[in-house]
């Protein structure tokens, strides 16, 4: 049922509201009243004042939902498109602390692989490669699969190597055969879930070592996961190649996100004149946005990450946005603009059309 | 006025430049665990200066308390006065103290503000304000009245109070204009206040701060305006912003020429083509002041030159797509206003309009010129005879449409240098969709009907070997683009053949051969769009996409056309593909029954084809008879 349409509806996006906690240093400790409900399986409603506002998504997990049930519904489809030989992608969004890599890979310093509470990751793993072991079976030796890893962060608009921790930053590249890729980047081949999960936590480490020795914070880097498939299937003499790409994103936490269009009507100051000239730029920008169908060149370039992702927003592949919130009233502002972000990744679709001119071609 | 060389006094001035390094300087460096330290030390030093200057004034004065003025942080009191009620001129004793204070305030206010206590910082800018309002505005305080206000324009605009940001802001730019109208001399800068006789700044360096200041009032409007979505006015302050980098020195090239670019695109919009093209032939010269683009040999030495070439490579190019794009639009918005219902030259127009272009075009452009123009005294010139080569004007005949398509392609080779396609694959088609498109475009000014066509197939060759190439599991919007303007170029070509072969008493064998071969080419883009549509199991949708909803009935709809024009002389293959031409058509028809919302998006389309699939079963069965009684 997945595969029927090949772009319609090209991002699903998927709410889940963590449990409230106590005693992990967030400020939200203690607090117990709540800012929003989850009224339906794909509704939420936000306690605004004067009146309640509902939003409505593909889904909403409320606090009491499984990890399993998260994969199933989020993920279970991604897997099993990649095997037909589509794209996919995995986000994560939400504010910091509000259970994203609990989403994704569940809790901390976890190596014991078969834990309830694993996460949407290592769950993938298993899954895919479940999957390819069916069918490797079930085409008695004709079909054979590879699987190649990579795991990169992105900081600061540069990109870093998770897999290899001496690499400078590296260029994203466009080729016209295998799309957006990062130059350079190490691949490690993966032949089971567990070596795959373990070219994850090895990277994973790496991020941490890297928000200490150089002052960052996870928080605020994106991760991006790989995974590349490639099937190769051989039939009389002609060999059928076929790959796709499986990516997990754990995206920074969206308080930090500063550059996006989140901003609101903040002005941008110009302490140092020569800083702020970007944003002079992004001024035009806005007001170009409402233009009429006219053909022009915008000459800021996408940030790092949608490059790199283009294709899995609004283009061929099949996406899901997991958004993550807090129910803690104390977190209301980021819950709201967290809850309106999904809503507007619902709308992002390709803007950019089919080319057809209307005009005099009917003769 | 404190005696400006007593030992105190120096002690007040050094106290001060400290605070400016701390706040400026040392604070960069503070360690991320405490990062407001160095801020801190410089609010105490403020703080401690505010409270010698009283004691100085005390003991100066005699006689103390003139007004309300004892400690900052409790005196918010009240409204700000009015203008009317000015109680002393700026330049005198009262006015300056109170100007002193007032600098004082407003650094404090910077302070807190910066160290995220916004309500602390609000309080001690109007008290700032509430200062200096009790004074004329003169040469000693202008520039702090400017200062004060942009700062509490930022301040509102943060708490989404976007109005309010405005009212300040506006009467900061009134101000800037009243002054220069009506004194214009160097004004005292906010420094100027605290350093010993004889250390003051520069005439020069007084003017270059002042307008900075200025400058910035119009660079937070611009932002303001964008805000409150009045976009014209945000453009205007943005030009502005930009005409005053230029004009006082204070820009980078590079980011000033990416802006200048941007702009122009802006204008493109608005189709004010004289506008954008002085913005462009500004960014491309104010880019070449950027420096020297590193040699390749260069750029392997060492990293940084390496780094440079790529960014001095990169803007350009991007200066050129955006130069691309003018001369694309310009011929374009051309042709719009010359062509006829079904697509030609009107030459009834083409005469109208050139009579009138020469009776309005000179006043016209004397009129908007004058207000628009960028440039210091130095560039203003190159950027001029930069815009003197292309017209900003509609072209409304061939030549000097080809003058513009010149301009156009050069820019084109120029872009593809950089934005080569291995490495930058998206870009570079794109550029090749603009050079696609203006041959295009210029051969809507060709009369010669051969030479249409060669125009048409230049860009057959560019597009048709990437769209062979280009992976779709990764381009699959390009790839479908790719496809239709093949398909509709072929199309094109098609007609044009067959507008000559009409001329001619009979077409040779030849020109049948290649009208075909033109007919099942644009066929075969057409279908390959139509399958790219395909489930994965090679099942076509039942219900389109909005966005491929047009376009797949259009390609169906011209499908049918060219298997019904196909020539051939086998009457079997004559039944064969006027099958399948009905085929197609019915297709259509179905579709739109089945889903009436595509009825208004093909209107004209669904009309002709239920009319060719009443028509087309005689026609077939004529054939089918001829067929039945020759055998």
């Amino acid at each position: 049922e997945a595969n029927t349409n090949s772009d319609g509806d090209a991002i699903k996006v998927f709410v889940r509201v963590r449990p409230l906690t106590q005693g992990t240093g967030l400020s939200t400790d203690g607090d117990h009243s709540l800012c929003l409900t989850v009224s339906s399986p794909q509704t939420v409603r936000l306690h605004c004042k004067p009146e309640p506002r509902t939003f409505t998504y593909d889904h909403v997990a409320d606090m009491n939902t499984s990890q399993e049930e998260v994969f199933s519904s989020v993920a279970k489809n991604i897997v099993e498109s990649c095997m037909n030989g589509y794209n996919g992608t995995i986000f994560a969004y939400g504010q910091t602390g509000s259970g994203k890599t609990f989403t994704m890979l569940g809790p901390s310093e976890l190596d014991n692989f078969s834990d309830e509470l694993r996460g949407v990751i290592p769950r993938s793993f298993e899954y895919l490669f479940f999957l390819i072991n069916r069918e490797v079976e079930r085409s008695g030796g004709t079909k054979s699969f590879l699987c190649k890893c990579s795991f990169i962060e992105i900081y600061n608009e540069q990109i870093y190597d998770l897999l290899d921790s001496v690499s400078t930053s590296l260029f994203l590249r466009e080729d016209i055969k295998r799309g957006v890729f990062v130059e350079g980047s190490v691949e490690k081949y993966a032949a089971s879930a567990a070596e795959a999960y373990q070219v994850l936590s090895m990277g994973w480490r790496n991020r941490r070592v890297a928000s200490t020795s150089m002052n960052r914070e996870s928080s605020r880097s994106h991760a991006v996961f790989t995974m590349t498939l490639e099937s190769k299937e051989t039939g009389q003499e002609v060999v059928n190649i076929r790959t796709s790409q499986l990516n997990l994103v754990d995206l920074a936490g969206s308080e930090r996100q500063r550059d996006t269009h989140t901003e609101g009507s903040r002005l941008k100051e110009a302490s140092s004149i020569n800083r702020s000239l970007m944003c002079l730029g992004q001024v035009i920008m806005a007001l170009m946005d409402v233009s009429n169908g006219k053909n022009r060149h915008i000459c800021y370039r996408d940030s790092k990450l949608t490059f790199l992702l283009r294709d899995s927003l609004g283009g061929n592949a099949k996406t899901y946005i997991i958004a993550n919130v807090h129910p803690g009233s104390k977190c209301f502002g980021e819950t709201l603009s967290t809850l309106q972000f999904a809503q507007r990744a619902k709308l992002i679709k390709n803007k950019a059309m089919v080319n057809e001119d209307t005009q005099g071609n009917v003769r | 006025m404190a005696a400006n060389n007593s030992i105190e006094w120096r002690a007040v001035c050094e106290k001060f430049r400290l605070a400016q390094e701390l706040s400026e300087i040392e604070s960069k460096k503070d360690p991320e665990n405490n990062p407001f330290r160095s801020k801190y030390k410089a609010r105490d030093l403020l703080k401690e200066i505010h409270c010698s200057l009283k004691k100085i004034e005390i003991e100066e004065q005699g006689e103390a308390g003139d007004e309300a003025d004892c400690e900052s942080s409790q005196t918010a009191d009240g409204e700000p006065e009015d203008g009317f009620e000015k109680t002393f001129t700026g330049d005198s004793a009262a006015g300056l103290r109170a100007a002193r204070l007032a600098v004082l305030q407003y650094h404090l206010g910077v302070n807190h503000i910066e160290t995220e206590e916004l309500s602390a910082g609000e309080l001690h800018l109007m008290v700032c304000m509430k200062l200096i309002d009790k004074c004329t505005t003169t040469r000693e305080n202008v520039s702090l009245f400017i200062h004060v206000r942009n700062q509490l324009g930022i301040l509102w605009a943060g708490r989404d109070e976007i109005e309010k940001a405005q009212g300040f802001l506006e009467i900061a730019e009134t101000m800037y204009l009243v002054y220069m109208k009506e004194d214009g001399q160097p004004p005292l800068d906010l420094q100027d206040f605290f350093v010993p006789e004889g250390e003051e700044l520069s005439q020069q360096e007084k003017i270059r701060r002042f307008e900075m200041a200025y400058t910035h009032t119009l660079y937070y409007l611009a932002q303001v305006y964008k805000n409150l979505q009045q976009y014209e006015r945000a453009a205007q302050y943005c030009h502005s912003t930009l005409q005053r980098q230029l004009e006082y020195k204070q820009f980078a090239p590079l980011e000033w020429a990416i802006n200048a670019a941007t702009l122009s695109q802006y204008y493109i919009t608005k189709t004010r083509y004289m506008e954008a093209r002085h913005c462009l032939a500004a960014a491309s010269v104010i880019a070449n002041l950027a420096g020297e683009i590193p040699s390749e040999a260069a750029a392997k030495e060492s990293e940084a030159e390496s780094e440079k070439r790529e960014e001095l490579l990169q803007k350009r190019a991007e200066i050129a797509r955006c130069w691309i794009k003018y001369c694309l639009n310009l011929l374009q918005d051309a042709k719009k206003l010359l062509e006829d219902n079904i697509g030609e030259l009107d030459l009834d127009r083409q005469d109208e309009l050139k009579r009138a272009r020469r009776n309005e075009e000179e006043e016209k452009e004397k009129g908007r010129k004058s207000a628009i123009l960028f440039g210091s005294s130095d560039t203003f010139d190159s950027i001029c005879s930069l815009e003197e080569k292309v017209s900003s004007m509609l072209p409304l005949e061939f030549e000097e449409a080809r003058s513009i398509f010149l301009v156009g392609q050069s820019y084109v080779t120029q872009a593809k240098e950089y934005f080569a396609m291995d490495g930058h694959v998206t870009d570079h088609i794109e550029i090749l969709q603009d050079h696609s498109a203006l041959f295009k475009v210029l051969a809507f000014f060709e009369e010669d009907l051969e030479r249409r066509c060669k125009m048409h197939k230049r860009r057959v060759d560019m597009l048709e070997p990437i769209c062979k190439d280009l992976n779709a599991q990764y381009y699959l919007l390009i790839c479908r683009q790719l496809q239709f303007e093949l398909a509709e170029t072929y199309y094109e070509m098609m007609d044009l053949k067959l507008a000559v072969a009409d001329k001619l008493d009979q077409p040779d064998v030849h020109t049948i051969k290649k009208f075909n071969h033109l007919c099942s080419s644009s066929m075969k883009y057409y279908q390959m769009f139509l399958d790219s549509t395909r489930s994965p199991e090679g099942k076509f949708p039942e219900k389109l996409e909005d966005d491929l909803l047009r376009p797949a009935l259009v390609a169906k709809f011209r499908v049918a056309r060219l298997h019904s024009k196909l020539i051939s002389s086998n009457l079997a293959t004559q039944m064969e593909n006027l099958s399948l031409s009905l085929e197609s058509y019915n297709f259509v028809v179905q579709y739109c029954e089945e889903n009436p919302e595509a009825k208004n998006a093909v209107e004209t389309e669904l009309e002709l084809s239920m009319e060719m699939v009443s028509l087309l079963p005689l026609k077939i069965n004529r054939i089918r008879s001829t067929l039945a009684s020759s055998k």
